[in-house]
Parts: structure tokens; C-alpha cells; sequence
């Protein structure tokens, strides 16, 4: 494993905290998934998250946009503690991608970015019906706005055609410009990368430094360390559900426990994929 | 879910050789099309009985009735298709229209040879016109068999100024009116068949040659115009029945039938959660409108307004649907669906039991309300007859008026409501409930309010059912009814209106006119709910959203699905 | 007293329910498909015994007397042949095809099931010679020893129906446990409900296994047409919807995919409703109120406790 350059130049971090996980715990009956994970992103940071299969990365995630209520501990984003459910999560601002790609299949690509739009809309049942000037105009803005992700992360062709029948690494775009459409402060993107060939995962790479650039912070989980190195300005690395090392890209994979964890790793094969 | 082909339902190897057989004789097959045509065309003109008594009369030559009608108009499709044929567009499959129409007319002629042989006591009975006609029938099969495969290019279709695009909407629904109007007439139970078969093989010909879609891609792009001119026609249909109650009386069932439908479609095509009690809500509208009417055993003394009773009834019925949905917090899948129908039977034992002896007398009991009065707007009797422009009018037709204003308010608020922030959640909960909750979707909110919606539609019609039938029993809102409600939308075609308003047409219409099958029609029902969830679960007609999923591979539809919306957005 | 025989009551009903809810349950428990349509393969059994009685004791039948015992078990044989039949084609041609096809889908095709095997027999019941018209209740052939006067027990009454349904109860529920842990297709059952994937893998025959739960709950449905044609004296075509759907309550109530739990959940169910008519006052209560409040802990049920009495946390199938 060998990294060319761990930071790229010319972006600053900035002191706010945005999200803070302090001692996040989740247990399944005995089995501790998750275990006293704390956790800071900063403004215009891109923090990764490595780890073996059944690290509890997933059920991290999982824990911070309220999908899991944690046992224990608390996250809360620039200064609020977050309630452990999905929709004020989204609402405070939020947003994630699915390691299994969960795009509404029959709704087109606009449509679903369209989606993302909703909790930043109003328009409610009578309105819908009755069409007045006010719900027009946020009629046009939502498909504007939708159009204009579409085009940031490179799908402004592909605005009709239905999320299942896209290619695979658009599905995984689609996904990122869904996330963006609720306008978060913070992306966090589970397994971006997955089943993506050398070149969209070199495209995906510059989509996530353009959205940091926008002035969000991100958290990755991904398992392509070249990726994950490149990409990042702090690592941390998750094994059985513990934070083993957090650092920067350079110390982090020198790190002699890291490398035992992954070639040792294989001891852990809780399942990892999320039950819905 | 299957893909649609274009292949036919052959074996690659048979396919090859048919393909080859084909390609040799794609003149010839337009030939044979054209002479089976001809010959249809001419049987029409010919007698197919000696006996004048049956089938309407067809044993008189050159002044075609019936059935001989019908062949006539069989011949002249073909024919048509026959031409085109030659001419191998590019948008259109004649050969799979003809293959249709081919079959179509062999079952058309032997329908009509057996119905004469069986009526009139033997073959030898048949005159030359039904010979003549089979003869035409096998020979368009056999054009349409042998006729060249098409590759549709969907790109090719030609584009017609706009007026002239609205004047074909506007003549293939004066059409579709002639031909309802036409077919409520016959009352001979063989010619009905005959004309059923008949229609059937000509609609079938239509979309096969791929003249349907043309028609859809021409409805898109005049979608206002064409919804003016259906509710047009449907407001002309009373005009053509001269006063007579009784298919007014059908078509106000299918009205409201169709009303409640389309509330369920809310519920179940657009936001996907399955209600198996749903005809509760109209129970609840129409008990509503009975206890408040002026009706001798209704069992509160109020008579308020019929608009306040209207709009009581809906915000009724929504208050049972949120306590019915209140549920799916908790519950969703199959688990839901078993809920609604335990609602479902709880409100029918309830509206049976609460006579007095059991409870609170409020319903009657298994009595229900008789004599509930014909509606009074401002001095109109719905009771009564109206001439109008020399037409009478009767009792059914003013309900027939009030429903179709009732079913405009119900498709307006499916299609607005389908096209907004709040259709596309409720989509999105259909497609995905965990992601649409972690994109922000209020996904419980949305849930009661498709449940609230859906219900207070179904309150509404059911209002005017109660006046409209002058009695409310408790036998009318059993599970089965909610069944059909279901399969209705199904049937159709989830989350469309076209396809449940024919959804719920076949339903009701099937049973009225075709007494033989009326014993039967239960059994033919559950039947064919099966076959359609293993052969053509997206329904008759397929959404576009659903179609596009059933044609994965068509990017050029794709492609023009886009290039309509780019127009629609100038 | 009043209470003894309300508890003997619910009891009757309860094993009745018992028996039908099993079929509900190990479909269930293999598939996730709620088989809508099992009520009626529930009346089917009814009908097979009818028929049989009335192919092989006509002379009894006519003569309005009373079957020989050993009638009894014939019955049954006809009673399950039925079923089965109706359950294995209704599975090979309805259910299988749809497989992988949305939830929707096979709860539709259900109803289509349900809805024509009533009007089959409703319609075509009577054409077949010499057999009964079914479009009214049709009476129910009654056997030596299983019907006949009623034993009083110190002023509550036991039928002998009773205790036919009650001990058929307990010897299917015997032969069920037996089968389902002792045997190897009872094993690989219990394997494929597990993970059907992996049960594949290791060369257990699927389709099969799914055949067989079906099987299963066929028979037990035979069983209870006959104690219900027996408790009642007389069947009729409509007969599988309540039931089935009371069944299907006793099911969930137990915790659906538990065969234990459905025998649990139709006794529970059946003494709850026997304990309503007694024990609810005012005018709420008595037997035109016992659906209503069937169903409404029905919806309780799926509510607050979708698991049931007996089962572990159901994930959520949306």
C-alpha cells in the first residue's frame, strides 16, 4: 500500500465541529456491535472509516443518522443533539448513501433526486390539489434543483431514465445527489466505491473533494485503502466495533495493528449487512 | 417480471424457419390478408341463416344487421391491415395486428355458425354468408401467420399538426361512445357474444400492430384536450339512450364503482399499502348519508343540507381510515392488509348489530335504512324526469350527471396529488420504505394521510350511493366487495386512472350484460385474478412508470418519455 | 358452572382453530406467504367427507341414519384426499410461479383462490350426480360413537363432537411433533425455514419441502371439516372464510411460523371468545359481538405484539 500524496493542497479545515459521536454504544442482545466509539468531524473535512468485514461500521452509520437507536452515548451535529430518528436526523442536516444501493428502482433518476427534496418543501395535500401560484414555483425550484445535482454529479443525461435500469456506478452517483438534495451539512457515504472499476472510482474521488470543496464535511467507509488514503484527512479504523487507531492517512496505515487487523481479520464474521 | 418481446411464442429453431417462411412470402401474406378481408367484407353482404328469427335477423342479403355487421367491420380492419401490409412502415407491426384480428375472426365466424346451427336446429341451417366468412376468416390468419416480422421503430411515428392529432382523440372516443352506446343495446345474448368477440379481436388487432401505442403517444401529448373531450363523450352518453333507465342504471354503478376505486388506488397503487377493507369507507359515507337523510328509519332526526351531508360523510370516512391506518406505525406488509380486513369485518358486524338490541340502535341492524329520498338540488328532483333538447332524461341519468361531476373532483385529486412533493413520497415509500425515511420523507405522515384521502373519496361517493340506491343494508359492504375493489385496480392497472376506470368498467359491466355468465361471473372472477398476477400483473394498462419497467431494454422510449418532458417544461 | 361449560366451549372451538391455524403457520414458516386461501381447503375437507359418505354409505345417508364407526376413518382418508389434492395443485399452479414476484402478487392470487374454490363448490357441487345441491347448507352425515346425545357432567354438557375435536387436536399435534423433529423431511423443514438458501446448498429438494408444508396443513384442515361438519351438523360453501381468518388470528396470536404457537394461539383464541360471550355485560356483549371482538384482538394482536405469544421478533417484510 503505497500513497502518493495524503492530503491534496489548497483546502483549509475548519475549527467548527460539525458532528460530534460521543461514546456510541450498540449492543444486539450479547453481541456489541458497536463499542464506545467516539468520533469529531470538522468543517470541510473528509473523514474515512476502515476496518474489516463486521467492524460495525455499517451499524455505526446506522447509530448516527438515527436508524439504530444507540444503547448508549450521543451524537449531535454543530452544537444540537440529534434524536435517533431518521427524519429529524435529515432535517438537521445529514445525509447518507447506502452500502447496498437503495434507490427508489421505478421512480426516475430526477424523481429520486426529486425525493430529496422533500424535507425542504412544503406543499402539503390541499395545496398539491388546488396548484396555486406558490406551489408552481416550488414545484419548479424542486425540479430545478434536482436537475441542477444531476448535473454536479455528472447524470444531467440521465434525468428519465429509471434508477434500476442505470449502470451500477450511476446508481452509486444517483445516490450521492439524492443525499444532497436535502441540502445537508455533512455526507456520509457508506462504500462509495463498491463494484466501481479503476476510473469511476478516480471520478468519485473528484465528486467527493467538489463537495467538500461546497463547503460540506464528509465521512467514508470504504475498503479500497488507495481510495481511502488518498481521499481522507483523518482515518479511523474500526475493528469488532472499536475505535483501534485514528489518525492521519500516513499514520494510520503504518500502523503495525492496522495491518494485523486486516491480515489477522478474519476471526470476525458477524454479518455486517444492514436488517432493515 | 418478464420483458416484452417482440418474439412470438415460438422455439428459437421454429422461430428461424417461420422467420425465413416469412420474410419469402411478405407479399403474399398481404395478398392472402387482403382476399380474406374482402371475402369478410362480402360475407357481410350475404345471408348466414334462413331462419329470420334468430340472431337478430341475418338472413337477408345486401342490408347487414348484427352479426353480419360485425363481419363487415372485421373485413374492413383487415383489409386496412392488409394494405398496410404492403407498404411496410416502419411504426407499425400489421403483421402481429392481423395475426389478432385473423384469430379474432375465425372464433368471430365460428361463434357465428354455431349460434345459427344451434339456434335454428343444424348446420344445414347456415347460409353461404357464414361459410364465406370463416373461408375470410382463415385466410386473414393465415396472412397474419405468415406476414413478416417488424422491428418497431418507435422514432418513426408520424408526427400530425396538433389539430389534427386532437381530431383523431376526439373521433376514437366518438367511437369508443357509438360503439358503448351500440353494445348496451344488444340485447340477444348470442350477438352480444358475437360483438364482444368482435370488439375484442379488433382492440387486440389495434394495440398488436402497435396502433395503441401511437394512440397513448398522442394522448400524452394532448392530455388536456383528450381529458375535455372523454368527459365529453361521457357526458353525451345519456343523450343516446333515449330515456331509458336501464343501462343508465349500470353505468351510474360503474360511476361510483369506479370513484371508489380510484380512492383505493391512492392507497394501494401510489403508496402501496394493501386495504383489504376499503369498502368500508363507502359503508361509512352511505350510512352517513342515510342516517342524516329524510328517510322514516333514519335514526337521527337531522337533516342538514345534502352538501353538508357530502362533505360530513368525507370527513367521516377520513377519520375511520386514520384510526385504520394508525396501525401502519407499527404494521406494514401482509400483516397490514390483515388489519384493514379485520376493520373491514368489524365495521359490517357492527353496522348489522347496532339495531337497538346490541348496542346503540343507529343502523338498523341487518335491516339497514329503506326510503332514503331522491336527492333535491334547489328545487331539481333527482327523482324525476327532465326533457332535455327533446331527450328524456330519467331519474338515473341526473345521477349519472352528479357522479361524473363527483368522479372529475376524484380523478383531479389522484392526478394532482400523484404529480407533487406528495405523490413522489408516497412513491417513495412504495419503492423503498427505510431509504425514503432516511432521505426525509415523513413516511408515518404520509401513510395516514394516502389512508386519510383515499377514505374520505370512497365517504363521498358513498353519500350519494345511499341516495342514489334509496336503501343501506349492511350486506353491501362484505369482504367481497372490497375484493373487487382491489381487483378492479389490478385489474386495470395500479396507480393509473385510465386503467381503473376500465378496470372497474369490465368489473361491472361484464355481469349486467352477459346474463349466462352471471351465475358464474364469482367463479370467472377469482379465476381471473389468478391468471392476471401469473401473466400480466402490471394490468390492462400499465403506468408509464410501469411500462417503462416492462420495457427495460427500450432506451428509445426512454428517449422520448425524456424528449416529452423537455416540451413540457417549456 | 356457567363458567365449567364456557371453558368446554371455548375449548371445542379453540382445537378447531388450533388444527386449521397449523396450516397457516408451517406455510409460513417456509415461505413468509400467508396462504389467504387455506379457509377453503379447510371447507374442501368438509366436502371430501361428505362425498365420501355419500359415494360409500348412501344407504345411511338416504335412510337418515346414523354412519357405522368404522365409517369414521374412510371419512377422514376422503376428507384429506380433498385437501391435499386442492392444497398441491393450488400450490403448483398458483403459488409457484409467483415466487419471486412482489408481496402483492400471491395475496391477490390468494383471494382469486379463495373466491373461486367457494363458487366451485357452490356451483358445481350440485351437477355432479346424484350429490346435494351446495348453494344452502347442505347436512352433514353423523357417525356412531362421534355424534349421538351428549354427556352431562355434573351439569355441563359435553358433546361427543367435543371430544372427537378435541383428542383430533392432540393426536395431529402428537404425529406433528414427531414428524417435524424426528424425521428427516421433519429436519430439512426445519432447515429450509431457516435459510432455505443454505438448505439449497446442502441438497435439500426446496420445492419439495414447500409441498409438504403444504400437505401438512391440508390434512389437519381435513380433520377439523370434519369435527366442524360433525359440531354443527351441517357445512356449507361459505364456511372457510371465518374460519380460515379466525384460524389465521389464532396463528399470528401464537406467533406465526410456530406450530406450537398456532395450537396455543386457537385455544387461547377460542376461550376468548367463549369467556366474551359470557363475561362482557351490556349490550356489547353476547354472540353477535364475539367476531367483532375476535378481530379487534386480532388488530391488537398485529399491533402491539406482531411476534405473538410464542414467537421471537418478526422482522419487518415490507
Amino acid at each position: 500500500m503505497t500513497v502518493t500524496d495524503p492530503t491534496p493542497s489548497g483546502h483549509v479545515i475548519g475549527d467548527r465541529v460539525v458532528l460530534e459521536a460521543e461514546h456510541v454504544t450498540m449492543r444486539f442482545g450479547g453481541l456489541t456491535a458497536v463499542g464506545d466509539v467516539s468520533m469529531k468531524v470538522h468543517d470541510g473535512e473528509i473523514v474515512g472509516l476502515i476496518g474489516p468485514n463486521g467492524a460495525g461500521k455499517t451499524t455505526f452509520f446506522n447509530c448516527l443518522t438515527g436508524m439504530y437507536v444507540p444503547t448508549e452515548g450521543r451524537v449531535t451535529l454543530g452544537g444540537e443533539q440529534l434524536p435517533p430518528k431518521p427524519l429529524k436526523v435529515v432535517r438537521a442536516g445529514m445525509a447518507r448513501t447506502f452500502q447496498n444501493i437503495r434507490l427508489f428502482g421505478n421512480m426516475t433518476a430526477l424523481e429520486n433526486v426529486m425525493v430529496g427534496r422533500y424535507c425542504r418543501t412544503s406543499s402539503m395535500a390541499l395545496t398539491s390539489i388546488l396548484r396555486g401560484p406558490k406551489f408552481r414555483r416550488e414545484e419548479e425550484a424542486t425540479r430545478l434543483r434536482a436537475q441542477e445535482l444531476l448535473d454536479y454529479v455528472g447524470l444531467g443525461k440521465s434525468t428519465e431514465i429509471l434508477a434500476r435500469n442505470l449502470p451500477y456506478g450511476d446508481q452509486r452517483r444517483l445516490e450521492i445527489a439524492r443525499a444532497l438534495a436535502t441540502d445537508p451539512q455533512i455526507l456520509l457515504l457508506d462504500e462509495p466505491t463498491a463494484g466501481m472499476n479503476p476510473k469511476e472510482t478516480e471520478e468519485t474521488m473528484h465528486l467527493i473533494f467538489k463537495i467538500r470543496d461546497s463547503g460540506l464535511a464528509v465521512v467514508v467507509i470504504e475498503h479500497d485503502m488507495r481510495f481511502i488514503f488518498n481521499l481522507c484527512d483523518r482515518v479511523l479504523c474500526l475493528v469488532r466495533g472499536e475505535v483501534l487507531v485514528e489518525g492521519s492517512p500516513g499514520e494510520v496505515q503504518s500502523d503495525p495493528r492496522v495491518i494485523e487487523a486486516y491480515i489477522g481479520g478474519d476471526d470476525t464474521d458477524e454479518d455486517e449487512e444492514e436488517s432493515a | 417480471m418478464s420483458t416484452v418481446t417482440h418474439s412470438p411464442d415460438t422455439t428459437d429453431t421454429e422461430l428461424s424457419r417461420l422467420d425465413r417462411l416469412r420474410e419469402q412470402h411478405g407479399d403474399r401474406a398481404a395478398i392472402l390478408a387482403v382476399a380474406g378481408g374482402a371475402l369478410l367484407l362480402v360475407s357481410g353482404l350475404l345471408s348466414w341463416s334462413y331462419d329470420n328469427r334468430i340472431l337478430d335477423d341475418v338472413s337477408v342479403r345486401f342490408y347487414p344487421l348484427g352479426i353480419q355487421l360485425y363481419a363487415m367491420l372485421l373485413g374492413i380492419v383487415a383489409l386496412a391491415l392488409g394494405v398496410l401490409l404492403f407498404r411496410r412502415p416502419q411504426w407499425l407491426n400489421p403483421g402481429r395486428g392481423l395475426r389478432a384480428v385473423g384469430w379474432g375472426s375465425v372464433v368471430f365466424a365460428l361463434a357465428g355458425i354455431i349460434a345459427v346451427a344451434y339456434q335454428a336446429g343444424g348446420l344445414i341451417n347456415v347460409n353461404e354468408g357464414g361459410w364465406v366468412g370463416l373461408a375470410g376468416a382463415v385466410l386473414v390468419l393465415a396472412g397474419g401467420l405468415l406476414s413478416p416480422h417488424v422491428d418497431l421503430d418507435v422514432r418513426t411515428w408520424p408526427r400530425l399538426p396538433s389539430w389534427a392529432e386532437i381530431l383523431v382523440i376526439v373521433v376514437m372516443l366518438g367511437l369508443l361512445l357509438f360503439a358503448t352506446a351500440y353494445t348496451l343495446n344488444v340485447d340477444d345474448p348470442a350477438t352480444f357474444g358475437c360483438l364482444l368477440i368482435t370488439l375484442l379481436a379488433v382492440a387486440i388487432g389495434l394495440v398488436g400492430s402497435g396502433f395503441g401505442e401511437y394512440l397513448g403517444f398522442i394522448g400524452q401529448n394532448n392530455r388536456r384536450p383528450l381529458l375535455l373531450a372523454a368527459f365529453l363523450v361521457a357526458f353525451l352518453f345519456p343523450f343516446t339512450q333515449d330515456g331509458s333507465d336501464a343501462n343508465m342504471s349500470i353505468a351510474t354503478q360503474i360511476l361510483i364503482f369506479a370513484a371508489t376505486a380510484l380512492g383505493l388506488n391512492i392507497v394501494v397503487g401510489l403508496a402501496g399499502l394493501l386495504d383489504l377493507g376499503y369498502i368500508a369507507f363507502l359503508g361509512t359515507g352511505a350510512y352517513v348519508g342515510a342516517m342524516l337523510s329524510k328517510s322514516a328509519f333514519a335514526t337521527i332526526g337531522w337533516n342538514p343540507p345534502f352538501l353538508v351531508v357530502m362533505l360530513l360523510g368525507m370527513l367521516v370516512a377520513s377519520i375511520f381510515g386514520l384510526i385504520i391506518g394508525s396501525p401502519t406505525l407499527r404494521v406494514s406488509g401482509d400483516y397490514l392488509a390483515i388489519v384493514t380486513l379485520g376493520f373491514g369485518e368489524i365495521f359490517r358486524l357492527a353496522m348489522f348489530n347496532l339495531d337497538g338490541n346490541n348496542g346503540p340502535d343507529l343502523t338498523n341492524g341487518p335491516n339497514g335504512i329503506p326510503g332514503i329520498p331522491d336527492l333535491n338540488f334547489f328545487g331539481f328532483d333527482f327523482g324525476q324526469t327532465h326533457t332535455v333538447a327533446g331527450i328524456p332524461l330519467g331519474r338515473f341519468s341526473n345521477y349519472y350527471f352528479l357522479l361524473l361531476l363527483l368522479i372529475a373532483f376524484v380523478i383531479l385529486v389522484f392526478t394532482r396529488l400523484n404529480d407533487s412533493r406528495i405523490g413522489r413520497g408516497w412513491v417513495a415509500i412504495r419503492e423503498d420504505e427505510r431509504a425514503a425515511e432516511a432521505m426525509g420523507v415523513n413516511v408515518f405522515g404520509l401513510k395516514l394521510l394516502a389512508f386519510a384521502v383515499g377514505a374520505s373519496l370512497a365517504g363521498l361517493a358513498g353519500t350519494i350511493k345511499a341516495h342514489q340506491d334509496t336503501s343501506v343494508t349492511p350486506d353491501q359492504y362484505i369482504f367481497l366487495e372490497s375484493a373487487f375493489l382491489l381487483a378492479a385496480v389490478v385489474l386495470g392497472g395500479m396507480g393509473t386512472v385510465a386503467g381503473v376506470l376500465v378496470g372497474a368498467t369490465v368489473l361491472k359491466l361484464l355481469p349486467e350484460k352477459a346474463r349466462i355468465v352471471n351465475d358464474y361471473r364469482l367463479l370467472i372472477f377469482g379465476l381471473l385474478l389468478v391468471v392476471m398476477m401469473r401473466f400480466r400483473p402490471e394490468g390492462l394498462v400499465a403506468s408509464k412508470r410501469r411500462q417503462l419497467e416492462f420495457h427495460e431494454d427500450d432506451e428509445e422510449l426512454a428517449e422520448i418519455v425524456q424528449s416529452e418532458h423537455l416540451e413540457e417544461a417549456k | 358452572m356457567e363458567l365449567a361449560q364456557q371453558l368446554v366451549n371455548g375449548l371445542t372451538l379453540g382445537s378447531l382453530y388450533a388444527l386449521i391455524a397449523v396450516g397457516y403457520t408451517v406455510v409460513y414458516g417456509i415461505i413468509q406467504l400467508i396462504n389467504f386461501a387455506h379457509g377453503e381447503i379447510f371447507m374442501v375437507g368438509a366436502f371430501g367427507a361428505l362425498s365420501t359418505a355419500l359415494l360409500f354409505f348412501r344407504s345411511y345417508v338416504d335412510g337418515g341414519e346414523m354412519l357405522p364407526f368404522w365409517a369414521l376413518p374412510v371419512l377422514i382418508v376422503g376428507a384429506v384426499a380433498a385437501s391435499v389434492a386442492i392444497a398441491v395443485l393450488m400450490e403448483r399452479i398458483a403459488y409457484r410461479p409467483l415466487r419471486n414476484a412482489p408481496r402483492l402478487a400471491p395475496l391477490i392470487t390468494a383471494i382469486g383462490i379463495s373466491v373461486f374454490l367457494q363458487e366451485a363448490v357452490r356451483l358445481l357441487y350440485g351437477k355432479i350426480p346424484s350429490f346435494p345441491d351446495a348453494k344452502q347448507k347442505v347436512p352433514f352425515p353423523q357417525i356412531e360413537v362421534v355424534s349421538g346425545p351428549a354427556f352431562n357432567l355434573g351439569g355441563v354438557t359435553l358433546q361427543r363432537s367435543t371430544i372427537f375435536t378435541v383428542g383430533a387436536l392432540v393426536i395431529c399435534a402428537a404425529g406433528l411433533f414427531y414428524f417435524v423433529s424426528r424425521t428427516k423431511t421433519g429436519r430439512a423443514m426445519q432447515a429450509v425455514s431457516q435459510d432455505p438458501d443454505t438448505a439449497r446448498l446442502m441438497g435439500i429438494n426446496v420445492d419439495r419441502i414447500i409441498v409438504v408444508a403444504f400437505v401438512i396443513g391440508a390434512t389437519l384442515a381435513a380433520v377439523a371439516g370434519i369435527a366442524q361438519g360433525l359440531q354443527v351438523t351441517n357445512i356449507n360453501f361459505k364456511m372457510g372464510f371465518l374460519a380460515g381468518l379466525k384460524a389465521f388470528t389464532a396463528a399470528v396470536l401464537g406467533g406465526i411460523g410456530n406450530v406450537w404457537g398456532a395450537v396455543i394461539g386457537g385455544l387461547t383464541l377460542g376461550l376468548v371468545e367463549a369467556l366474551a360471550v359470557q363475561f362482557i355485560p351490556g349490550t356489547f356483549g353476547g354472540s353477535p359481538w364475539k367476531d367483532v371482538w375476535a378481530f379487534a384482538l386480532l388488530i391488537l394482536v398485529l399491533v402491539f405484539r406482531p411476534q405473538g405469544l410464542l414467537g421471537a421478533k418478526v422482522v419487518d417484510r415490507a
